[in-house]
């Protein structure tokens, strides 16, 4: 699949759903714009332009002319989608766990694991990163950082 | 007389130990991030925004302009010595600069950038402080028609320059739009597109929509290329450039920091604009053209002053007018309304010290600038030898923390995880997430100005075409969207988009 083509019906999708959101809203009139006014002519213009790309997409030129898996040949795309979950991972353990224990795990199973770092480098890197952090946030910011199971 | 009590202000402002210490942190984490390849200005300012709440607006603003004008000279460092470009805005440096490095000349290539973006940036210090007081008594005639067309202006030219489609930037301009309209109208109190999440009833934070499109995006995109980089490791010496090399420079210098500064103001351009057409520029008026791309000094001394004076120069429009002229203005202004100054004509008034301070701030931030960037300009380059898999996992830690404190809550990390996967899909499906950031913290502005526009005139929209401001910005917008469709034009915005692509 073309990907110019797939990604002109995302937005082309996003701007109809504002567009219904936006006339539900209420579009007043011009004398009096209403809530859904602004929303509504962005839904438009998305939609315009959505519409110009997927059209775009069957003209010729060497830019538009690239299939869905082209985008993700070539590069290490595992790594990444490691990462995404990871991330996940972090924020869904970050308020039972604590600040220093998912945090700490993050930087070990990024460094260690994914890229291969060392223990020692891991280690050292892991406990400065969370004391300064630590330092900045909590002691000269004085942000609230989850506690969780450790309870400090 | 009214130049130096101003002066006096400011100076009694920046020179405070507080603001000293953060212009330091400014200018010094603006170099940092201007060396390394992988982070700009846009996503380091979007991870210290939290950082920002719990200090004086002033304080705040000082240290992220500092990350921006300091991130002007440390690109160049990473541009001259590995040969890729640290920063958008260095992009074009790369071409003589690592010819230089290459020829065993880093040394006087690192010396004139810096000399030179000292000298620029003092010039644009200098025509802000000229320049901003006329223009705010022009800004204080400019009614909501004016706005809301000086915006849309904004928008099309920042689309226009596009690196890629104008019919993509265009819809990110749009999305950005509604992506600020989320939230409680604030005319109104009736609740938009918030899917029942009562956190979304304040609308999408600025912090986890720029950290995730900037901060995150990257990362995983850059992960998934395994780059290593290869410093030129000649020895650096002569950092100060000889008189030869002076003389090459000084003519370059400073017409590219006339024409940087003004390039600068622009709605839409900004320090990357700059430093593209002053290079050129300076190639046309070159005795020897020929030198430019085999090492000459002036090619990197014309855009390495351009981008700095540029960077001041965008702070006009939005101290003056309060509409930020680029992304990362657009991220200060966020900064400003977080601590509900709403910047504008009446700032200089209403906010003297904050003003004064601001740009009295940038003289002390040149100079700590040159120092940093000269004697130690050492341990800049055994930064570059850090490898990404050590700084990476860092950078994620610190958008997850500030994420995070901003409001307590996991949501904001829901949010940011999310723009982040968007902002990584949309670099691979060639979206740019710049227009979108720029047109989200232009919403609400937009939207006031639409409304009040159209209450004034009983609802006729030919308000926005009988006022000879708001005519003439809506003119130009028109005239540039059409052009970008006229063939010859779009080819040539084609052929500039590959060569800045082999540049890089």
């Amino acid at each position: 699949m073309n990907s110019d083509r797939l990604g002109s019906m995302f937005w082309f999708a996003l701007g109809a759903i504002s567009i219904y959101g936006s006339v539900r809203l209420g579009l007043g009139t011009t004398g009096e714009p209403g809530s859904g006014f602004l929303p509504f002519t962005a839904g438009v213009f998305i939609c315009l332009m959505a519409l110009l790309v997927f059209l775009q997409s069957f003209g010729s030129g060497r830019r538009l002319q690239r299939g869905l898996a082209t985008l993700w040949e070539g590069v290490y795309w595992r790594r990444s989608l490691a990462i995404g979950v990871l991330t996940l991972a972090y924020i869904l353990t970050l308020e039972t766990l604590g600040f220093f224990l998912t945090g700490f795990l993050l930087l070990v199973i990024i460094m260690r694991g994914l890229e291969r770092l060392d223990w020692k480098k891991t280690l050292i890197i892991s406990i400065v990163t969370l004391t300064v952090s630590y330092v900045v946030f909590k002691i000269f910011l004085k942000a609230t950082l989850p506690v969780g199971v450790l309870g400090f | 007389m009214d130049f130096f009590a101003n002066m006096i202000t400011g100076f009694s402002v920046a020179l405070e130990p507080m603001n000293l210490v953060f212009c330091f942190i400014g200018v010094f984490i603006g170099t940092l991030i201007g060396v390394l390849p992988g982070i700009g200005p846009v996503g380091t300012m979007a991870i210290l925004l939290p950082v920002t709440y719990g200090i004086p607006p002033t304080t705040a603003i000082i240290m992220l302009s500092g990350i921006y004008y300091g991130a002007q000279y440390g690109g160049s460092t990473t541009s001259i010595l590995v040969g890729i470009p640290g920063e958008a805005a260095s992009v074009i440096t790369t071409i003589d600069g690592y010819q230089m490095a290459l020829q065993g000349r880093a040394g006087p290539a690192l010396g004139i950038a810096a000399f030179g973006s000292f000298i620029a940036g003092t010039i644009g210090i200098i025509g802000m402080q000229l320049l901003a007081p006329p223009l705010v008594s022009v800004a204080l005639r400019f009614g909501p028609p004016e706005y809301f067309s000086l915006m849309i202006l904004g928008l099309v030219i920042l689309t226009y320059l596009a690196q890629k489609s104008m019919a993509k930037a265009l819809m990110m301009a749009g999305v950005g739009i509604l992506l600020g309209t989320v939230g409680l109208d604030t005319m109104t109190g009736t609740p938009r597109f918030t899917a029942g999440v009562p956190e979304l009833l304040d609308g999408v934070g600025i912090a986890p929509l720029a950290m995730g499109l900037f901060g995150i995006s990257e990362i995983l995109l850059n992960v998934e290329r395994k780059f290593k980089l290869e410093i030129v490791t000649t020895e650096l010496k002569h950092l100060f450039p000889s008189a030869k090399d002076w003389g090459e420079s000084i003519g370059p210098i400073l017409r590219s920091s006339v024409v940087g500064f003004f390039l600068g103001i622009l709605p839409g351009g900004g320090a990357v604009l700059a430093s593209f057409v002053t290079y050129g520029m300076e190639k046309r008026l070159s005795k020897t053209p020929e030198q430019f791309g085999k090492g000459a000094i002036a090619g990197v001394a014309a855009p390495e002053s351009a981008n700095n004076a540029a960077a001041q120069g965008a702070f006009i429009p939005l101290l003056t007018l309060g509409i930020p002229a680029n992304v990362v203005m657009g991220m200060l202004l966020g900064a400003l309304m977080i601590h509900n100054i709403v910047p504008g004509p009446m700032m200089i008034k209403n906010h003297p010290d904050l003003f004064w301070g601001v740009i009295a701030s940038m003289y002390v931030g040149n100079v700590m600038l040159l120092i940093l960037n000269l004697p130690l300009i050492g341990l800049w380059v055994k930064l570059l030898q850090v490898p990404y898999s050590i700084l990476f996992p860092m950078i994620l830690f610190i958008c997850l923390l500030g994420g995070y404190v901003i409001n307590n809550s996991t949501t904001d990390l829901y949010l940011m995880l999310l723009f982040g996967v968007v902002g990584y899909l949309m670099r691979k499906f060639d979206y740019e997430p710049a227009p979108l950031i720029l047109a989200y913290v232009l919403s609400s502005l937009l939207e006031n100005a639409l409304r009040q526009s159209l209450i004034l005139s009983g609802g006729s929209l030919q308000i926005f075409v009988t006022r000879p401001i708001s005519v003439g910005c809506l003119v130009l917008s028109l005239i540039l969207l059409v052009s970008s469709i006229l063939p010859w034009i779009r080819d040539r915005r084609r052929m500039l988009v590959d060569q800045a692509e082999e540049a890089t």
